[in-house]
């Protein structure tokens, strides 16, 4: 992966396994990588620092995936326009639809290979292929 | 499988574990929101675990169970004993691959039958599966996919996001959706189409209008090259560990003992120097004198800091009794409610560990003998549901666990009846024993039988045995009991457990201990090879003459074996060696030593004594006292 290094992530999910199995795969395709463990802390994270893209769980406690995503596309410029990945367990389309009305940019379904995980940011930050 | 194995062990479990409490609770209280977003959570995140090691058939069955409890969180079903009962049942199973998983390393290959059966059964019980709703795509599952097709799924995505009707947020997710098209062009080496496309958001902004970027991604649709899909990299598996898990406060007061040690230790290097200097011999010993306090004190502080390493809160092992209480109270068809209390009082980690076949039989005992049947408790006016309560607390260096039933107590009369009749006390002693006495019996071996084996409460083990084990450990138990109003049985136990190795010898046909620290080492002579000496005996080892004492004869038992070649053990006393012959060599074992007491307590030679498995007395000798004696 080329200039990776400049492209932070956040990662947010209350599970320490999968929040380390991201920032595993995201750092040794040398993205920076912060994480959360809710929507609040996102959203606290969010506002003092920069991000290239939000990696979002739907279900966790205090504030979950969608809340979130609502909340975020509410504040002010550029904080709103972040893109925001979800990874979820849910697989039906139902639950794809709430996340884009919440204001998801993209939706996958939970397990998440590290590769495909690892292409989708790429992507999604605009690295050069 | 792969390296997040070992995480997945340990996360797994505590998941199974809340999961149970939640679904337990919820079972209590079918309302509970809290609860019910708690064990979906378990669930839930359990799925999430079992993806990342690639446990497919796991998240299978798990996603059936959450499916269940979905639709109870929808309002479309509700909690019933059948729910409860089959996300338990899954649970367990779940459970049972996690540990099989951390023996072998590798996905159990049972699991797709066993998961296969498990959904089987959840949608017999939710019926059938609502369809997909036509029209949409659906999210994507991700397989091994093209990195164009990737470029192609996120440009169809924003398209979605930007044909959304928001209320709020618009410019938030416009913007987001411009962005993210911009860099997928970006991506595939189309700089200047995402330029143009970031120009285009900035007028779509200030119009509050997506239609033409929408129909820009349209055009760029078309474009995009196709690519050989990347093949999936295979990962390694670790090795299964077996972990324990510890305070962090904990790890830290031992890294800063270590620091500290370290200091000590350079100070000790700065004597040796002063030494080496002829210093003053005064400052030296001075100097000295302080570096042993200060080694003293640190030594002292590093061992109890590694002893608290020992310590779990006893939750480890109540927390599996909710669940057998439950069953327990369903088989035997006496609604009975577990309240445990003081969960997080600590105990040494054997103690933890080898308490949990006691409680299960004292609380089997409370449920079986101890519960009446609901008819009865309707006509004392007793709540039809029995409450037991399990507590533990911390008493100075003792960990106090009781368990107490509010059933009909213990039945004095029949227990005087039973002791009778299976001979475990004479009429005439049971005609001078108190109450407590005699409730006391109920831990008397012989007094609970085969006869009496029920479901539960039988399996050929009677309180007897709890005693025993409880004993073994160094605590005590008691019995209280009111008529009608309950009966509590309260194990005293200590707070940190001391163990002793022991090698087991055997004179004179009994079974003795002698302490593994002074063993240097058993040796097989020619009988010829121990010569008398005096009145004693001697034999020679690689040039030392060794006294050697028969064990058999310094006990007043008489003469050990005389046939064949003797059995030596070589042992060291205050740094003297010396020969003890035995008759034969047992195992090493570790043993919790009591001194001496009662009768014992005057006899010479015994260190103390010991519970072995099978309820006899392991005596642990004295050497120093054998030696010292045997000479003279």
């Amino acid at each position: 992966m080329a200039d990776a290094a400049a492209k932070r992530i956040l990662v947010v999910d209350d599970a320490n396994l999968v929040r380390r199995f991201y920032r595993d795969a995201l750092e040794r395709a040398n993205f920076e990588v912060g994480e959360a463990l809710n929507g609040v802390e996102a959203l606290e994270k969010l506002l003092v620092e920069s991000f290239d893209l939000v990696i979002v769980d739907v279900n966790m406690p205090q504030m979950d995936g969608l809340t979130f995503l609502r909340a975020l596309r509410l504040q002010a410029a550029p904080v709103s326009s972040i893109p925001a990945l979800v990874i979820s367990t849910e697989a039906a389309p139902q639950d794809a639809r709430a996340a884009r009305s919440a204001g998801a940019n993209f939706y996958l379904v939970k397990p998440v290979p590290q590769d495909t995980l690892v292409a989708y940011v790429s992507i999604m930050c605009g690295l050069p292929a | 499988m792969n390296e997040f194995l070992e995480q997945f062990v340990i996360e797994g479990r505590e998941l199974v574990t809340q999961g149970n409490d939640d679904l337990l609770a919820l079972e209590e209280h079918p309302d509970d929101r809290e609860r019910l977003a708690g064990a979906f959570r378990a669930f839930h995140t359990l799925k999430g675990a079992a993806g990342i090691v690639d446990f497919v058939a796991m998240g299978r069955a798990l996603h059936a169970a959450e499916d269940v409890l979905s639709a109870v969180r929808s309002n479309n079903a509700q909690v019933t004993p059948l729910l409860i009962d089959m996300c338990l049942g899954c649970l367990d199973q779940v459970g049972a691959w996690i540990d099989q998983m951390q023996a072998t390393g590798e996905i159990p290959p049972a699991a797709e039958d066993e998961a296969d059966d498990l959904v089987r059964r959840f949608s017999a019980m939710a019926g059938a599966g609502k369809p997909l709703l036509p029209g949409d795509p659906g999210p994507v599952v991700p397989a091994a996919v093209a990195l164009s097709s990737i470029g192609r799924d996120l440009l169809e995505a924003q398209k979605m996001l930007l044909a959304e009707p928001a209320a709020e947020g618009a410019a938030g997710r416009l913007e987001s959706a411009g962005r993210v098209a911009a860099n997928v062009l970006r991506h595939h080496g189309r700089s200047l189409d995402a330029t143009d496309l970031e120009g285009l958001l900035q007028s779509s902004l200030l119009a509050g209008d997506a239609a033409a970027m929408s129909a820009a991604i349209d055009k760029v649709l078309e474009g995009l090259a196709e690519r050989p899909p990347e093949p999936a990299a295979a990962t390694a598996a670790p090795p299964a560990e077996v972990t324990l898990r510890v305070d962090v406060d904990r790890v830290d007061a031992l890294i800063r003992l270590t620091g500290e040690l370290l200091i000590a230790k350079n100070a000790i290097g700065h004597s040796a120097a002063l030494a080496e200097a002829a210093a003053d011999p005064r400052a030296l010993a001075v100097a000295l004198k302080n570096q042993h306090l200060l080694l003293d004190r640190l030594v002292g502080e590093l061992q109890r800091s590694v002893f608290s390493l020992r310590v779990l809160p006893l939750h480890h092992v109540f927390q599996r009794f909710p669940r057998l209480v439950r069953e327990m109270a369903n088989s035997l068809g006496k609604p009975a409610r577990l309240m445990i209390e003081g969960a997080t009082t600590e105990a040494d980690k054997t103690i933890v560990e080898a308490i949990f076949e006691p409680l299960l039989h004292v609380l089997r005992n409370a449920l079986d003998h101890g519960l009446e049947s609901p008819d009865e408790r309707a006509q004392l006016g007793k709540p039809a549901t029995a409450t037991v309560r399990l507590r533990a607390a911390r008493q100075g260096e003792h960990v106090l666990i009781d368990v107490e039933d509010d059933g009909r107590g213990i039945d004095l009369a029949r227990v005087r009846d039973v002791a009778l009749q299976r001979n475990v006390a004479s009429q005439s002693a049971l005609a001078a024993m108190s109450d407590a006495e005699l409730a006391d019996l109920i831990f008397a071996p012989g007094f609970s039988t085969a006869s009496e084996v029920t479901g539960l409460s039988g399996r050929g083990v009677g309180m007897d045995v709890v005693r025993t084990t409880i004993e073994r450990l160094g605590g005590q138990v008691a019995v209280s009991s009111r008529p009608r109003r309950g009966t509590t049985v309260q194990f005293t136990l200590p707070f940190t457990v001391m163990m002793t190795q022991v090698l087991t010898v055997e004179a004179a046909g009994q079974v003795f201990g002698v302490p593994m620290a002074a063993v240097v080492e058993t040796v097989r002579v020619e009988r010829s090879a121990i010569a008398p000496v005096g009145a004693a005996r001697a034999m020679v080892l690689r040039n030392r003459t060794l006294p050697v004492i028969d064990l058999a004869r310094a006990l007043g038992r008489g003469p050990g074996a005389s046939a064949g070649d003797a059995n030596v053990l070589i042992v060291s006393i205050a740094g003297q060696w010396g020969g003890l012959e035995v008759d034969r060599l047992g195992e090493p074992m570790d043993v919790m030593l009591k001194p001496p007491e009662g009768l014992l307590a005057g006899v010479p030679g015994i260190d103390g004594t010991t519970l072995l498995g099978d309820g006899r007395v392991l005596i642990v000798l004295d050497l120093h006292e054998i030696f010292d004696n045997a000479d003279g």
